[in-house]
């Protein structure tokens, strides 16, 4: 047995290496371990959240909302948790609005889970209740329900595909996510931490397109209308500004209701609308003078490889008269002036066969043959509006550009985007693609499409009493897989309205109306859409540069070479003028009422100033001419 | 010397208290705040749900959809064009 000096040194020996494992134990833990320790508490005791950002909100061109982010909840609920269960699921079944008999189902459960979403205001009552959850969520809402829907698509979402303007402006909507880091205590509950925020989320930017929703409204409705009345199998009707290229309205629906926005992904052959692209080539090119005329052959050429035929049947016509009558003959006789690279150069130019760059995903390119491709009957099909597939955007945008003087312009549909703190980031400007002809050109070929519209044209179905328009009708067949379907036809009108200083630039197409011809079909629908829009408010039309003059003496030369076509202005069929009535006296009434009385009486009212009517001309008791224009000075009281 | 201690002692002791008192009403403040930005979150949350819920009925009050068939059940009738007066009210005027 060892002495007890040496025991007790053992003993000391065994506590001091104790104490050195303890010691080497603890700086192992602290010193070697110690960042791993940290971070593992650290993630048992924190999580670090994501912060969504609210994606920007899209309006009208007069901000009105067509799709906002708004705060959702979703509602969890611990049975166990409740203080009166009885009391509670009431309250729980009235907030969510749903049944009692359900709610009690659900809280069976050891927790209920009530998916919704909720709006805010009706989880409210639920924020009291003990044992209620709720999860928040920022969710897209359209407070316009269908209003353009196709157009403005939707964001990505649990597996959906983005579409339409919500994916092409994604990245611009989107925002930038924040991220922040929440206590958790042993049970999982998370805390907020505002000292543990790492980023904030940035707030996607706001955007105004350049739709104007009052006249969107009418376009759809105008369109459902049109489908319905004609028994068509869909249409697409695109309403354009053409001196800036923006998109005021645009609306495509099929017969069973679905609304594909086909308007930018379908095309079509235009038929007779494309006739005046073949007119722009000639025209360009010094091909036609005015007193140039072809032989209309009285409506039917018989060719080598078909007959061409014409559904008003002429002897004589010059350029305008083939184009307001819709000569298949007569265009195809001028075309044939035109070498095959001039004509093909010109569709290109207006803009056929290539995207118009507009931002919606998916848009179609149309398609247009190069001339080494063309058969012997292209060039003679291409000026009929054949052999040429192009979308309705596509075709407003060719016609916008007659309108803009020759210049093509880029069509757009963002008018403006602003960052979340209302600062302007982009406001769109015209974007000139390419002068497609001399202003002189175009001023001519508006000329010819005014000539359409009058009595005797393909498109005097749209005439407008007080207001002039020009326009082009196109009826044209269908093809199917297996050529063209018998009794089968796209109905197409374009028109510029005003036809002077033109503020619209529209397009209705009707696939295969009950009908068929243009003229029967689309033209009126474009003549309702209008009057529409002058009785409605809507900004897409300029009020002051709208004159209430009725529409100046038609000029009735519109039509023959050798032999001049006249037509009668006012026509035969068109009633008398009316009588001569006295103007009443309505100097001393507010604007509103001497407009009122005046028209009443049959006359038409220009104003000037503001106020009470001062002076009137033509003069109080004086007689005038049911329809003339009676101008009112107005002056505010007192004032001079 | 024992006084002077004495006074060391209890003027660390009020310096300390001073500090916790600071310390808590800066965090007893805070919880305030953050409990009123949270109601004003969720107010704001209701109101927007609110409108929300107001915008949609006043576009489906307006639409054509709704409006037109009514209009035509009290006897009118869209106006032709020739029958509009637009009233050119002069701009940039001031009173």
């Amino acid at each position: 047995m060892a002495k007890p000096a040496v025991r007790l040194g053992v003993v000391q020996v065994a506590f001091g290496l104790a104490i050195v494992a303890v010691v080497a134990r603890a700086a192992q833990v602290q010193l070697v371990e110690g960042a791993a320790y940290r971070a593992r508490a650290r993630e048992q005791r924190t999580e670090r959240v994501v912060l969504p950002a609210r994606r920007g909100a899209i309006y009208d061109r007069s901000g009105v909302p067509l799709a906002l982010t708004r705060d959702v909840y979703h509602v969890g609920v611990a049975p166990r948790e409740l203080r009166d269960r009885a009391r509670d699921a009431t309250t729980i079944a009235r907030a969510l609005g749903l049944s009692r008999r359900a709610v009690d189902r659900a809280l069976r459960r050891p927790y209920a889970y009530f998916r919704g979403p909720y709006t805010a205001s009706r989880v409210e009552p639920l924020r009291e209740v003990r044992g209620v959850h709720l999860t928040h969520q920022l969710e897209r809402f359209y407070p316009s329900g269908d209003f353009a829907r196709s157009l403005i698509g939707w964001p990505e979402d649990e597996g959906r595909p983005a579409s339409g303007l919500e994916r092409t402006l994604d990245t611009l909507l989107a925002g930038r996510a924040g991220s922040a880091v929440v206590l958790r205590d042993g049970q999982g509950r998370r805390y907020e931490s505002p000292a543990r925020l790492g980023a904030l989320p940035i707030p996607g930017h706001d955007v105004y397109l350049t739709l104007d929703a009052a006249l969107q409204d009418i376009v759809e409705r105008a369109l459902a209308e049109a489908i319905e009345r004609y028994d068509a199998a869909g249409g697409d009707v695109v309403v354009l500004a053409p001196h800036t290229g923006e998109v005021l309205a645009v609306a495509s629906r099929r017969a069973d209701g679905s609304v594909p926005p086909t308007a930018f992904t379908s095309v079509f052959e235009p038929g007779s609308t494309a006739k005046i692209f073949a007119a722009a080539a000639l025209l360009e090119a010094n091909l036609v003078t005015e007193r140039d005329s072809v032989y209309a052959e009285r409506g039917v050429w018989v060719q080598p490889y078909r007959t061409i035929r014409d559904d008003h049947p002429a002897e004589w016509l010059t350029l305008r008269g083939a184009i307001q009558v819709s000569s298949n003959i007569g265009i195809v006789k001028f075309a044939d002036r035109l070498d095959p690279a001039r004509q093909y150069l010109m569709l290109r130019a207006f803009g056929f066969g290539a995207p118009t760059g507009i931002e919606f995903p998916a848009e179609s390119r149309g398609s247009l043959e190069r001339p080494d491709r063309w058969s012997g009957v292209s060039a003679a099909s291409l000026a009929m509006g054949y052999e040429v597939a192009v979308t309705p955007l596509q075709l407003a945008a060719g016609y916008a550009a007659i309108a803009h003087d020759g210049v093509l312009l880029r069509p757009t549909l963002v008018r403006e985007t602003r960052a979340a703190d209302g600062a302007v980031r982009h406001r769109h400007r015209p974007e000139p693609v390419r002068r497609v002809v001399r202003p002189g050109v175009a001023r001519e070929l508006r000329a010819m499409l005014r000539a359409v519209v009058f009595e005797g044209g393909t498109g005097s179905t749209a005439a407008l009493s007080a207001y002039e328009l020009a326009g082009k009708t196109g009826t044209a067949r269908r093809a199917t897989g297996r050529g063209y379907s018998p009794g089968a036809y796209t109905a197409t009108f374009a028109s510029l309205f005003p036809a002077d200083q033109p503020q619209l630039v529209m397009v209705v197409k009707l696939d295969d109306p009950r009908g068929a011809y243009a003229r029967l079909t689309a033209a009126p629908v474009t003549r309702s859409v209008i009057e529409q829009a002058l009785a409605a408010r809507t900004t897409a039309l300029d009020a002051r540069r709208l004159g209430t003059e009725a529409a100046p003496a038609r000029r009735a030369t519109v039509g023959t070479g050798s032999v001049p076509h006249v037509v009668a202005w006012p026509p035969p069929s068109a009633p008398p003028p009316a009588a001569e009535r006295r103007v009443p006296d309505v100097t001393g009434l507010s604007l509103r009422a001497a407009a009122a009385a005046l028209h009443q009486s049959g006359f038409q009212v220009r104003v000037r100033g503001w106020g009470l009517v001062a002076a009137m001309a033509p003069a109080p008791g004086t007689s005038a001419a049911a329809g003339t224009v009676v101008t009112l000075v107005a002056a505010a009281p007192g004032g001079r | 010397m024992r006084p002077r201690g004495r006074v060391w002692v209890i003027g660390w002791l009020l310096f300390f208290l001073a500090i916790l008192a600071w310390v808590v009403a800066r965090q007893t403040a805070s919880v305030v705040a953050a409990t009123e930005l949270g109601d004003l979150r969720e107010a704001r949350a209701q109101l927007e749900a609110r409108q929300a819920e107001l915008l949609t009925r006043i576009r489906a009050g307006k639409s054509r959809r709704v409006l037109i068939p009514r209009a035509e059940g009290l006897g009118l009738r869209l106006p032709a064009d020739s029958e509009i007066i637009i009233l050119q009210v002069p701009g940039g005027e001031k009173r």
